[in-house]
């Protein structure tokens, strides 16, 4: 997201998505596909509802002792031959690398689809210290291209259609395309297999981390992810340290339902189970392996209000049911992470500030938590965020001390009463046809694009005393 | 920079502000990993036509192509430039079942490769048409085929050419992704069996992406078709 763009408030880049005939489009479609397939491989799965309740448990677990699971991870990965950073900042996390690629004389890293790396906005990092960094995922690679950001955790250029990715390719490539999927994904995979055998590093998020065995996991469906870990002679993972889990068994139940969740399928085409550098006797892999374990606001919230959001599995499934994304799609977050749980995670990265809009973007309709793989609570947490930014008196003033009285009259039968006597003679110039329309001042904006119902000619208590008398 | 130390204690210091947690635990390990990888073999000793049938049905729906052939393997269409795991990796030499039909077949070192023979073996790979590598298991739930990396079983063999054929048989079918779970951590708990590559990949299907208009596209950077050939009587 650029500057300008972060500098556009919320409202305003929430309604410029809306008033994006394509983009409404396209979101619906594919999100609305999401659903289905997602929906449709749960409904053929039966033991899929108790594995959610397991890996949330594992999840929790996990936090409860994840100073000795890092522990035991970083033991593990140094002993077969690989090198572990601790990352406290995003800042820090980029230095790593960008120090790797200095010292190692690294002039071309081919990156997998990673959102931690989105995180810390390393592409401009290493483009700005002489390293062509370039993305291998299609999607990655068509917005890079394009020079956007994603717009969805799983599918990050939906908001394209293959005209415009024809138009792209053939501007920036050279040649003449067909705005086919086919012969576009031929195209891709053409210049993109000459820049895997050419790079000098490989880059990779992590889905997974495995304790125990000290193993890197990586779930995609193109096979970059092995491309990158395989031909390159470094590899850098940078991964969220609330990542790990203990063991091989932990793993599996993950695995079972984290690719239902994204894309409804069983398994996605390729797992990855990545454990050190290559080993005596192998023919190819990296001679290095460099694990980034990154904080970057993650740690102060395992005692925070958003402890459960570093459950998260990354899956985008709680994107595609909620009202507000399905409307306004990824960009007009303004953030690396979209959505619902995108919120949370902004917070997380960002601090409570960056959310005083977002946090109240959302119905709070529970449909995230509904389809969420480890069932975060996310709409608890983002009725907290709200409390917070009230609290650390981040809201405007205004709202601040309507929300204050409102407060203080529900507190109080007399005052409620009373409030409610002042709503209904002060809305009468505004109830037209039974509903309550165009109001004044700053309320106009609840009524700009929807009526609400009137206060009551009578309230419920009032009608309770009649009813009580026979 | 942070060190680990630092990292660490900060962590510490948050994880004990923390406060009236549920009890949460993680998955049950098998006790004895050993016994676990016995007791699976021995379970699917009796049980893997079944699993077979059910591979074959999933890994259709995943869009690979099922043979089932006696003894020798099938010869692939029209490509010529074949790229093989090492025979004592695959338990075939295809130099002698192929090599006189016309194919030219390349075979993974199986010494300590030296700078040489790295970037011989990495040409052959990028110019092969089909790569033909052995199964560590088969797995039904899924039609997934799961391959351990190592001596004379590169990584790339099921990657970079257009094609990947497998080849299994019935010792290597497997049920769950739980049995999985358990013969991976027999994999890593005993020392006799421990796996000599660093990679161990999960393979569903072929390669592919929706990343264009959601439309299904095979192929993007590793095959475009997988193939997986059962041998009977072995």
């Amino acid at each position: 997201m650029s500057e300008t763009q972060l500098r556009t408030p919320f409202p305003q880049r929430a309604h410029a998505a809306l008033g994006d005939a394509h983009l409404q489009e396209a979101l619906t479609i594919a999100t609305t596909k999401f659903i289905g397939l997602r929906k449709e491989s749960f409904a053929g799965y039966p033991a899929g509802e108790a594995l959610r309740d397991r890996a949330r448990a594992i999840k929790e677990a996990t936090l409860q002792r994840l100073d000795q699971h890092l522990e035991r991870l970083a033991d593990n990965i140094e002993r077969l031959g690989g090198h572990v950073h601790w990352a406290a900042t995003g800042d820090e996390a980029r230095d790593i690398i960008l120090r790797l690629c200095r010292d190692r004389g690294v002039r071309m890293a081919v990156k997998s689809k990673s959102m931690a790396t989105e995180e810390i906005d390393l592409n401009e990092a290493l483009e700005a210290a002489g390293v062509k960094p370039v993305e291998t995922d299609l999607g990655e690679y068509i917005i890079q291209l394009a020079h956007e950001k994603p717009s969805h955790i799983i599918a990050p250029a939906i908001h394209k259609t293959k005209g415009q990715v024809a138009d792209l390719f053939s501007k920036e490539l050279g040649g003449r395309f067909e705005a086919d999927p086919e012969v576009l994904t031929a195209v891709a995979r053409k210049e993109l297999r000459q820049k895997f055998l050419e790079a000098d590093m490989g880059i990779t998020g992590a889905n997974f981390a495995v304790a125990e065995t000290g193993t890197i996991v990586l779930v995609t469906n193109e096979g970059n992810g092995r491309m990158v870990t395989s031909l390159p002679r470094i590899h850098v993972a940078v991964m969220g340290m609330e990542k790990v889990i203990p063991t091989m068994t932990d793993l599996m139940i993950f695995l079972s339902i984290l690719a239902r969740s994204a894309t409804g399928q069983k398994l996605s085409s390729y797992t990855t189970l990545v454990r050190g550098p290559r080993q005596p006797g192998e023919v190819e892999g990296p001679e290095e392996l460099h694990l980034i374990l990154m904080d970057n606001g993650r740690m102060r919230q395992v005692a925070g209000t958003l402890r459960e959001a570093l459950y998260c599995l990354r899956c985008g499934a709680c994107l595609n049911v909620c009202p507000v994304y399905r409307q306004i799609g990824g960009h007009a977050y303004g953030y690396t992470y979209p959505g619902p749980i995108g919120i949370l995670l902004t917070a997380m990265l960002e601090g409570t500030g960056a959310v005083k809009d977002l946090a109240h973007a959302s119905s709070l309709c529970g449909a995230c938590k509904d389809v969420c793989p480890v069932r975060i609570d996310i709409p608890r947490m983002l009725v907290e965020l709200r409390e917070q930014v009230d609290r650390e008196k981040i809201a405007p003033w205004g709202e601040r001390m309507l929300f204050g009285l409102a407060r203080r009259a529900m507190a109080s039968s007399a005052l409620f009463r009373l409030g409610a006597r002042l709503g209904r003679l002060a809305q009468r110039p505004f109830v037209r046809n039974g509903r309550l329309q165009g109001l004044p001042f700053f309320f106009g904006q609840w009524t700009r694009t929807r009526d609400l119902p009137p206060v009551a000619a009578r309230t419920f208590s009032e009608r309770w005393k009649d009813l009580e008398r026979p | 920079m942070t060190t680990r130390a630092e990292f660490l204690s900060g962590l510490r210091r948050e994880m004990a502000k923390t406060r009236g947690l549920f009890e949460a635990r993680t998955a049950e390990r098998p006790p004895d990993a050993d016994l676990v990888f016995e007791t699976v073999k021995r379970q699917m000793a009796e049980r893997w036509p079944q699993a077979l049938e059910r591979f074959q049905a999933e890994f259709e729906r995943v869009a690979g192509v099922f043979h089932r052939v006696v003894r020798a393997i099938a010869r692939e269409k029209q490509a010529s430039r074949v790229l093989s795991w090492h025979p004592d990796a695959l338990g075939l030499d295809l130099r002698q079942s192929l090599g006189g039909e016309g194919l030219s077949v390349t075979l993974a070192p199986d010494d300590d490769p030296d700078g040489e023979a790295r970037r011989l073996h990495r040409e052959a790979a990028a110019e092969a048409e089909i790569g033909v590598t052995g199964t560590d298991w088969a797995l039904a739930e899924t039609g997934t085929l799961i391959l351990v990396s190592g001596r004379g079983r590169p990584r790339s063999t099921s990657l970079l050419p257009t094609t990947h054929v497998a080849v299994f048989d019935r010792h290597q079918l497997l049920e769950s992704l739980e049995q999985v779970g358990s013969m991976l951590e027999a994999l890593h708990a005993d020392p006799a069996r421990r796996m000599s590559g660093a990679v161990i990949n999960f393979i569903t299907g072929p390669s592919r992406t929706a990343d264009i208009e959601l439309t299904l596209t095979r192929g993007v950077h590793g095959p475009k078709g997988v193939h997986a050939i059962f041998v009977e009587g072995r």
